[in-house]
């Protein structure tokens, strides 16, 4: 055999394995996920009973006229509304974040010459004044004839403008509020592009009992809805596991003073304790946890990622783990690029809202661009989980499922030498960890 | 109000329909009949006089009668006179019919639509409820912008601002005697016409999750409210006191049980009549007689979607607005009315004991996506995302 020959063979037999292998890519069976990626074992009576009716199977598709309107040939500006706190909130330095990441984006379209030469234009609302003041906010942008708008972080306000939304048909990109329920109303006039409560839930569950073989966590969390349903879904878990709660204890925003639950939650003597809060009130509590010398590990909500809590924390912030929606260390070059266009723009630092509500203004924009000024057919592209599905946004790549929330990889955070580490948080183990790390069954199988 | 002249394929309908439903149903005498046709609406206000609600009960509460089914179908849009082709609800009142839309309430009266806008002393154009006080016949009006009295030509206006109401979009409004009840995003809010005062209920006095609500209405000496993630709320006025009903589960994703209770914690609306509580939700429907919940799904019976946008029930029959077209129910048996995605035309099918027949009509709704009914003896109006609808009674 001539070695031209030879190399021919091998040649080809390298090219039979490069092509089988992108084959079996090609050919690989779509994992089968459940709901919210759950797992089998903390799937809600799934061990006990199948439910009579599965929702969310499919997406639910948006019936009503509309498609056929055009918009007014006499159009100075293309409106976007944006709906969060900008006064009255203890959560306006996250609101003006957001609105600044969503002014970022639309600068920067503009640049590009906009739609068809007209500019995009933001229609700020301030979702924190009357009581359900999102409703009546939704209306005035329905007034001011903005084609979709961007909103909101607290829960209660993301819900009431979302039922507006529905009713005067607005599409609603929600970019900060990680309230699971959000998305699990069937509305189809909405998409999250940021991970909910579920999600970071669900990372903790399998970090604490899992990976750390922690049976008997204490929970301290706010007392309002974002602490009542953004636990809910670790509880449900844990629960299932075999693992509730030993104590539940409840403060309010602004509280400082924190002794007397942690003096109920010392008698009970948990493995460890999980702060569910805003980062101020959770770093003052790990502050009076260590002082009232409780050495239990400390976990924590999405919300503890933040320079206010490190600040106020301090060192006793050293090995406190909790979850973020995305990697505010990634070196992906438009996160980078982002990341120094908002600091020169802004002066200031991007945080977690800024960085998603820039995503959720591109959507918005890029679904502008692709279908026109028609707000139906807004909805439609980015709801036909097609044109928008792993959308590569600045924060990572943005996956919906069937209600168009946002599932993708979210992260653990660790505090290192000051600074939070992020890594993807692992899919779930099946079977549990004792606190010597040895897997046994699931206790409540038994 | 004179009955349009009919068209042969609308006749053929008829004489189809009929036919049908004879063998289907046996005695279609049942359905209520008046003499000279009329709106169905002009019945005395006067406390000593049957009301609309009261004769309609009665012509359809026997259980052995049919279900009604409404045929001749005439559509309005803009061109007709609306204000906007996109109507929120329709509220029959005597000789005239109320519609809301999202640019102005329109008026039928005498074979002509007139249309009442801010500029006439409403609130806010948007248009989203309206209720008729038996006892004083003002309108209710329920706008994006606030809630709106109409009596004697004039429009009298409440607001987050100027009362004590809940939150000006007015999802809900419902007239019980002389007290007034609102459902809003912010809360329910009761409005006493004799003392004019206006009490609310929020999650902090009542049991609500939160205080999102969206529908409203009244039966049996109590208020109902559909809460958004907080199922429906009942408030005994005898008593003043509230009970919840939600779906046991617990979960969103999830029904575990068909019958255990609402299908769903997010409700759209409520309506009791005939002994009967029905319950809307974007997932299905339910309804209760006081000691038993009932849910159906359009998988397991005669309902056009599992998405309901309102509920209104007259006499044993609960008229459902889906986002795939209107459906009735006694819980047994079924009437949907569909319209055809390509032509005027639709049909309505009728299910009786898993049994299905269809029946052409010509034309049909204005559109699929229905958002506001409103029933008397003869005639049924249906606000949909693409103009209104008028039914009538096939005898």
């Amino acid at each position: 055999m001539t070695t031209i020959m030879k190399r021919i063979i091998w040649i080809s037999v390298f090219c039979y394995f490069i092509l089988m292998g992108q084959v079996s890519n090609l050919n690989a069976q779509e994992k089968k996920t459940n709901y919210g990626k759950a797992s089998d074992e903390i799937l809600p009576y799934d061990k006990f009973a199948k439910a009579y009716k599965y929702h969310f199977l499919t997406p639910i598709e948006f019936y009503g006229a509309g498609r056929e309107k055009t918009a007014l040939k006499d159009l100075k500006e293309v409106r976007i509304g944006f709906l969060g706190p900008l006064t009255t909130s203890v959560m306006v330095p996250q609101g003006i974040q957001m609105l600044q990441g969503a002014t970022l984006a639309m600068e920067e379209a503009n640049k590009k010459g906009g739609y068809k030469g007209l500019p995009f234009k933001i229609m700020p609302h301030n979702d924190a004044g009357l009581w359900g003041a999102a409703a009546n906010e939704v209306v005035k942008m329905d007034d001011e004839k903005v084609w979709a708008f961007l909103g909101s972080i607290d829960d209660i306000v993301s819900h009431v403008a979302l039922r507006a939304a529905l009713k005067l048909e607005i599409y609603m990109v929600c970019t900060g509020d990680p309230d699971p329920t959000f998305t699990e109303t069937n509305i189809p006039w909405q998409c999250r592009v940021i991970s909910d409560d579920r999600q970071s839930g669900y990372a903790l569950v399998n970090y604490i009992h899992k990976k750390k073989g922690h049976k008997r966590v204490a929970m301290i969390r706010v007392n309002g809805r974002y602490g009542r349903v953004g636990v809910k879904e670790y509880a449900d878990a844990a629960v299932r596991l075999g693992f509730p709660f030993v104590i539940e204890e409840r403060f309010n925003d602004g509280e400082t003073d924190f002794k007397a639950q942690i003096e109920r939650v010392r008698k009970t003597n948990p493995d460890a304790i999980l702060l569910w809060g805003n980062a101020k009130e959770s770093a003052l509590i790990l502050q009076q946890i260590r002082a009232a010398g409780l050495k239990q590990p400390v976990f924590g909500s999405d919300r503890m990622v933040s320079p206010e809590f490190l600040k106020i924390a301090g060192p006793l912030a050293e090995g406190i783990v909790t979850t973020c929606q995305y990697n505010p260390n990634s070196t992906d070059p438009k996160y980078l690029a982002f990341k120094s266009n908002y600091s020169k723009r802004f002066k200031q630092e991007p945080d977690v809202f800024a960085a998603h509500a820039y995503d959720g203004m591109n959507i918005i924009i890029d679904a502008i661009k692709k279908v026109g000024l028609n707000r139906v057919l807004i909805r439609d592209v980015i709801a036909g989980l097609k044109e928008f599905q792993n959308y590569p946004g600045v924060t990572g790549k943005i996956v919906f499922d069937h209600s168009w929330n946002d599932v993708s990889d979210i992260y653990m955070a660790e505090v290192r030498n000051g600074k939070f580490e992020f890594t993807v948080a692992p899919p779930m183990e099946t079977g549990q960890r004792t606190g010597n790390g040895k897997k046994e069954p699931n206790s409540y199988t038994n | 109000m004179k009955i349009p002249v009919k068209s042969k394929p609308a006749l053929k309908s008829v004489i189809v329909a009929f036919v049908i439903l004879s063998g289907l149903t046996g005695n279609m005498e049942s359905v209520s009949a008046s003499g000279p046709q009329k709106t169905g609406n002009e019945i005395s206000k006067a406390n000593n006089q049957p009301n609309p609600k009261e004769t309609s009960v009665k012509a359809v509460a026997n259980d052995s009668k049919p279900m009604p089914v409404y045929g001749r179908w005439k559509n309005f849009t803009t061109k007709d006179g609306l204000p906007s082709d996109m109507a929120y609800t329709v509220k029959i009142d005597g000789n005239r019919v109320l519609v809301g839309t999202h640019d102005g309430m329109a008026v039928f009266e005498n074979g002509k639509w007139r249309t009442y806008t801010t500029k006439d002393g409403l609130p806010h154009n948007g248009i989203v409820s309206i209720d008729v006080s038996e006892v004083t016949g003002d309108a209710w009006i329920g706008t994006l912008g606030g809630l709106s009295r109409w009596s004697g030509g004039k429009f009298e206006n409440f607001t987050q601002l100027n009362s004590g109401m809940p939150n000006d979009l007015v999802y809900g409004v419902c007239c019980d005697g002389k007290d007034v009840w609102v459902a809003t995003g912010g809360g329910a809010g009761h409005y006493d016409t004799n003392l004019k005062q206006w009490e609310i209920f929020t999650e902090k006095n009542a049991p609500m999750h939160e205080p999102w609500t969206y529908g409203i209405s009244a039966g049996d000496g109590k208020i109902f409210i559909a809460a958004w993630g907080g199922g429906v709320i009942e408030y005994t006025k005898s008593t003043k006191k509230f009970r919840d009903y939600t779906d046991p589960d617990g979960e969103m994703e999830i029904d575990l049980l068909l019958n255990d209770g609402p299908v769903h914690d997010i409700t759209t609306g409520t309506s009791w009549a005939d002994g009967k509580l029905w319950v809307s939700s974007y997932f299905g429907l339910c309804n209760y007689d006081g000691k038993n919940w009932k849910g159906y799904f359009d998988t397991d019976s005669g309902l056009a979607s599992n998405f309901i946008n309102f509920i209104r029930a007259e006499g044993r029959v609960a008229f459902i607005c889906t986002d795939k077209g209107l459906s009735s129910s006694d819980g047994t048996n079924w009437v949907t009315y569909i319209k055809n995605d390509k032509n005027a035309d639709g049909k309505a099918i009728i299910t009786t004991g898993g049994v299905k027949k269809e029946i052409p009509l010509s034309p049909s709704l204005s559109h699929n996506f229905i958002i506001g009914v409103d029933a008397d003896k003869d005639f049924i109006w249906v606000a949909t995302s693409s103009g209104v609808s008028r039914g009538e009674l096939l005898k």
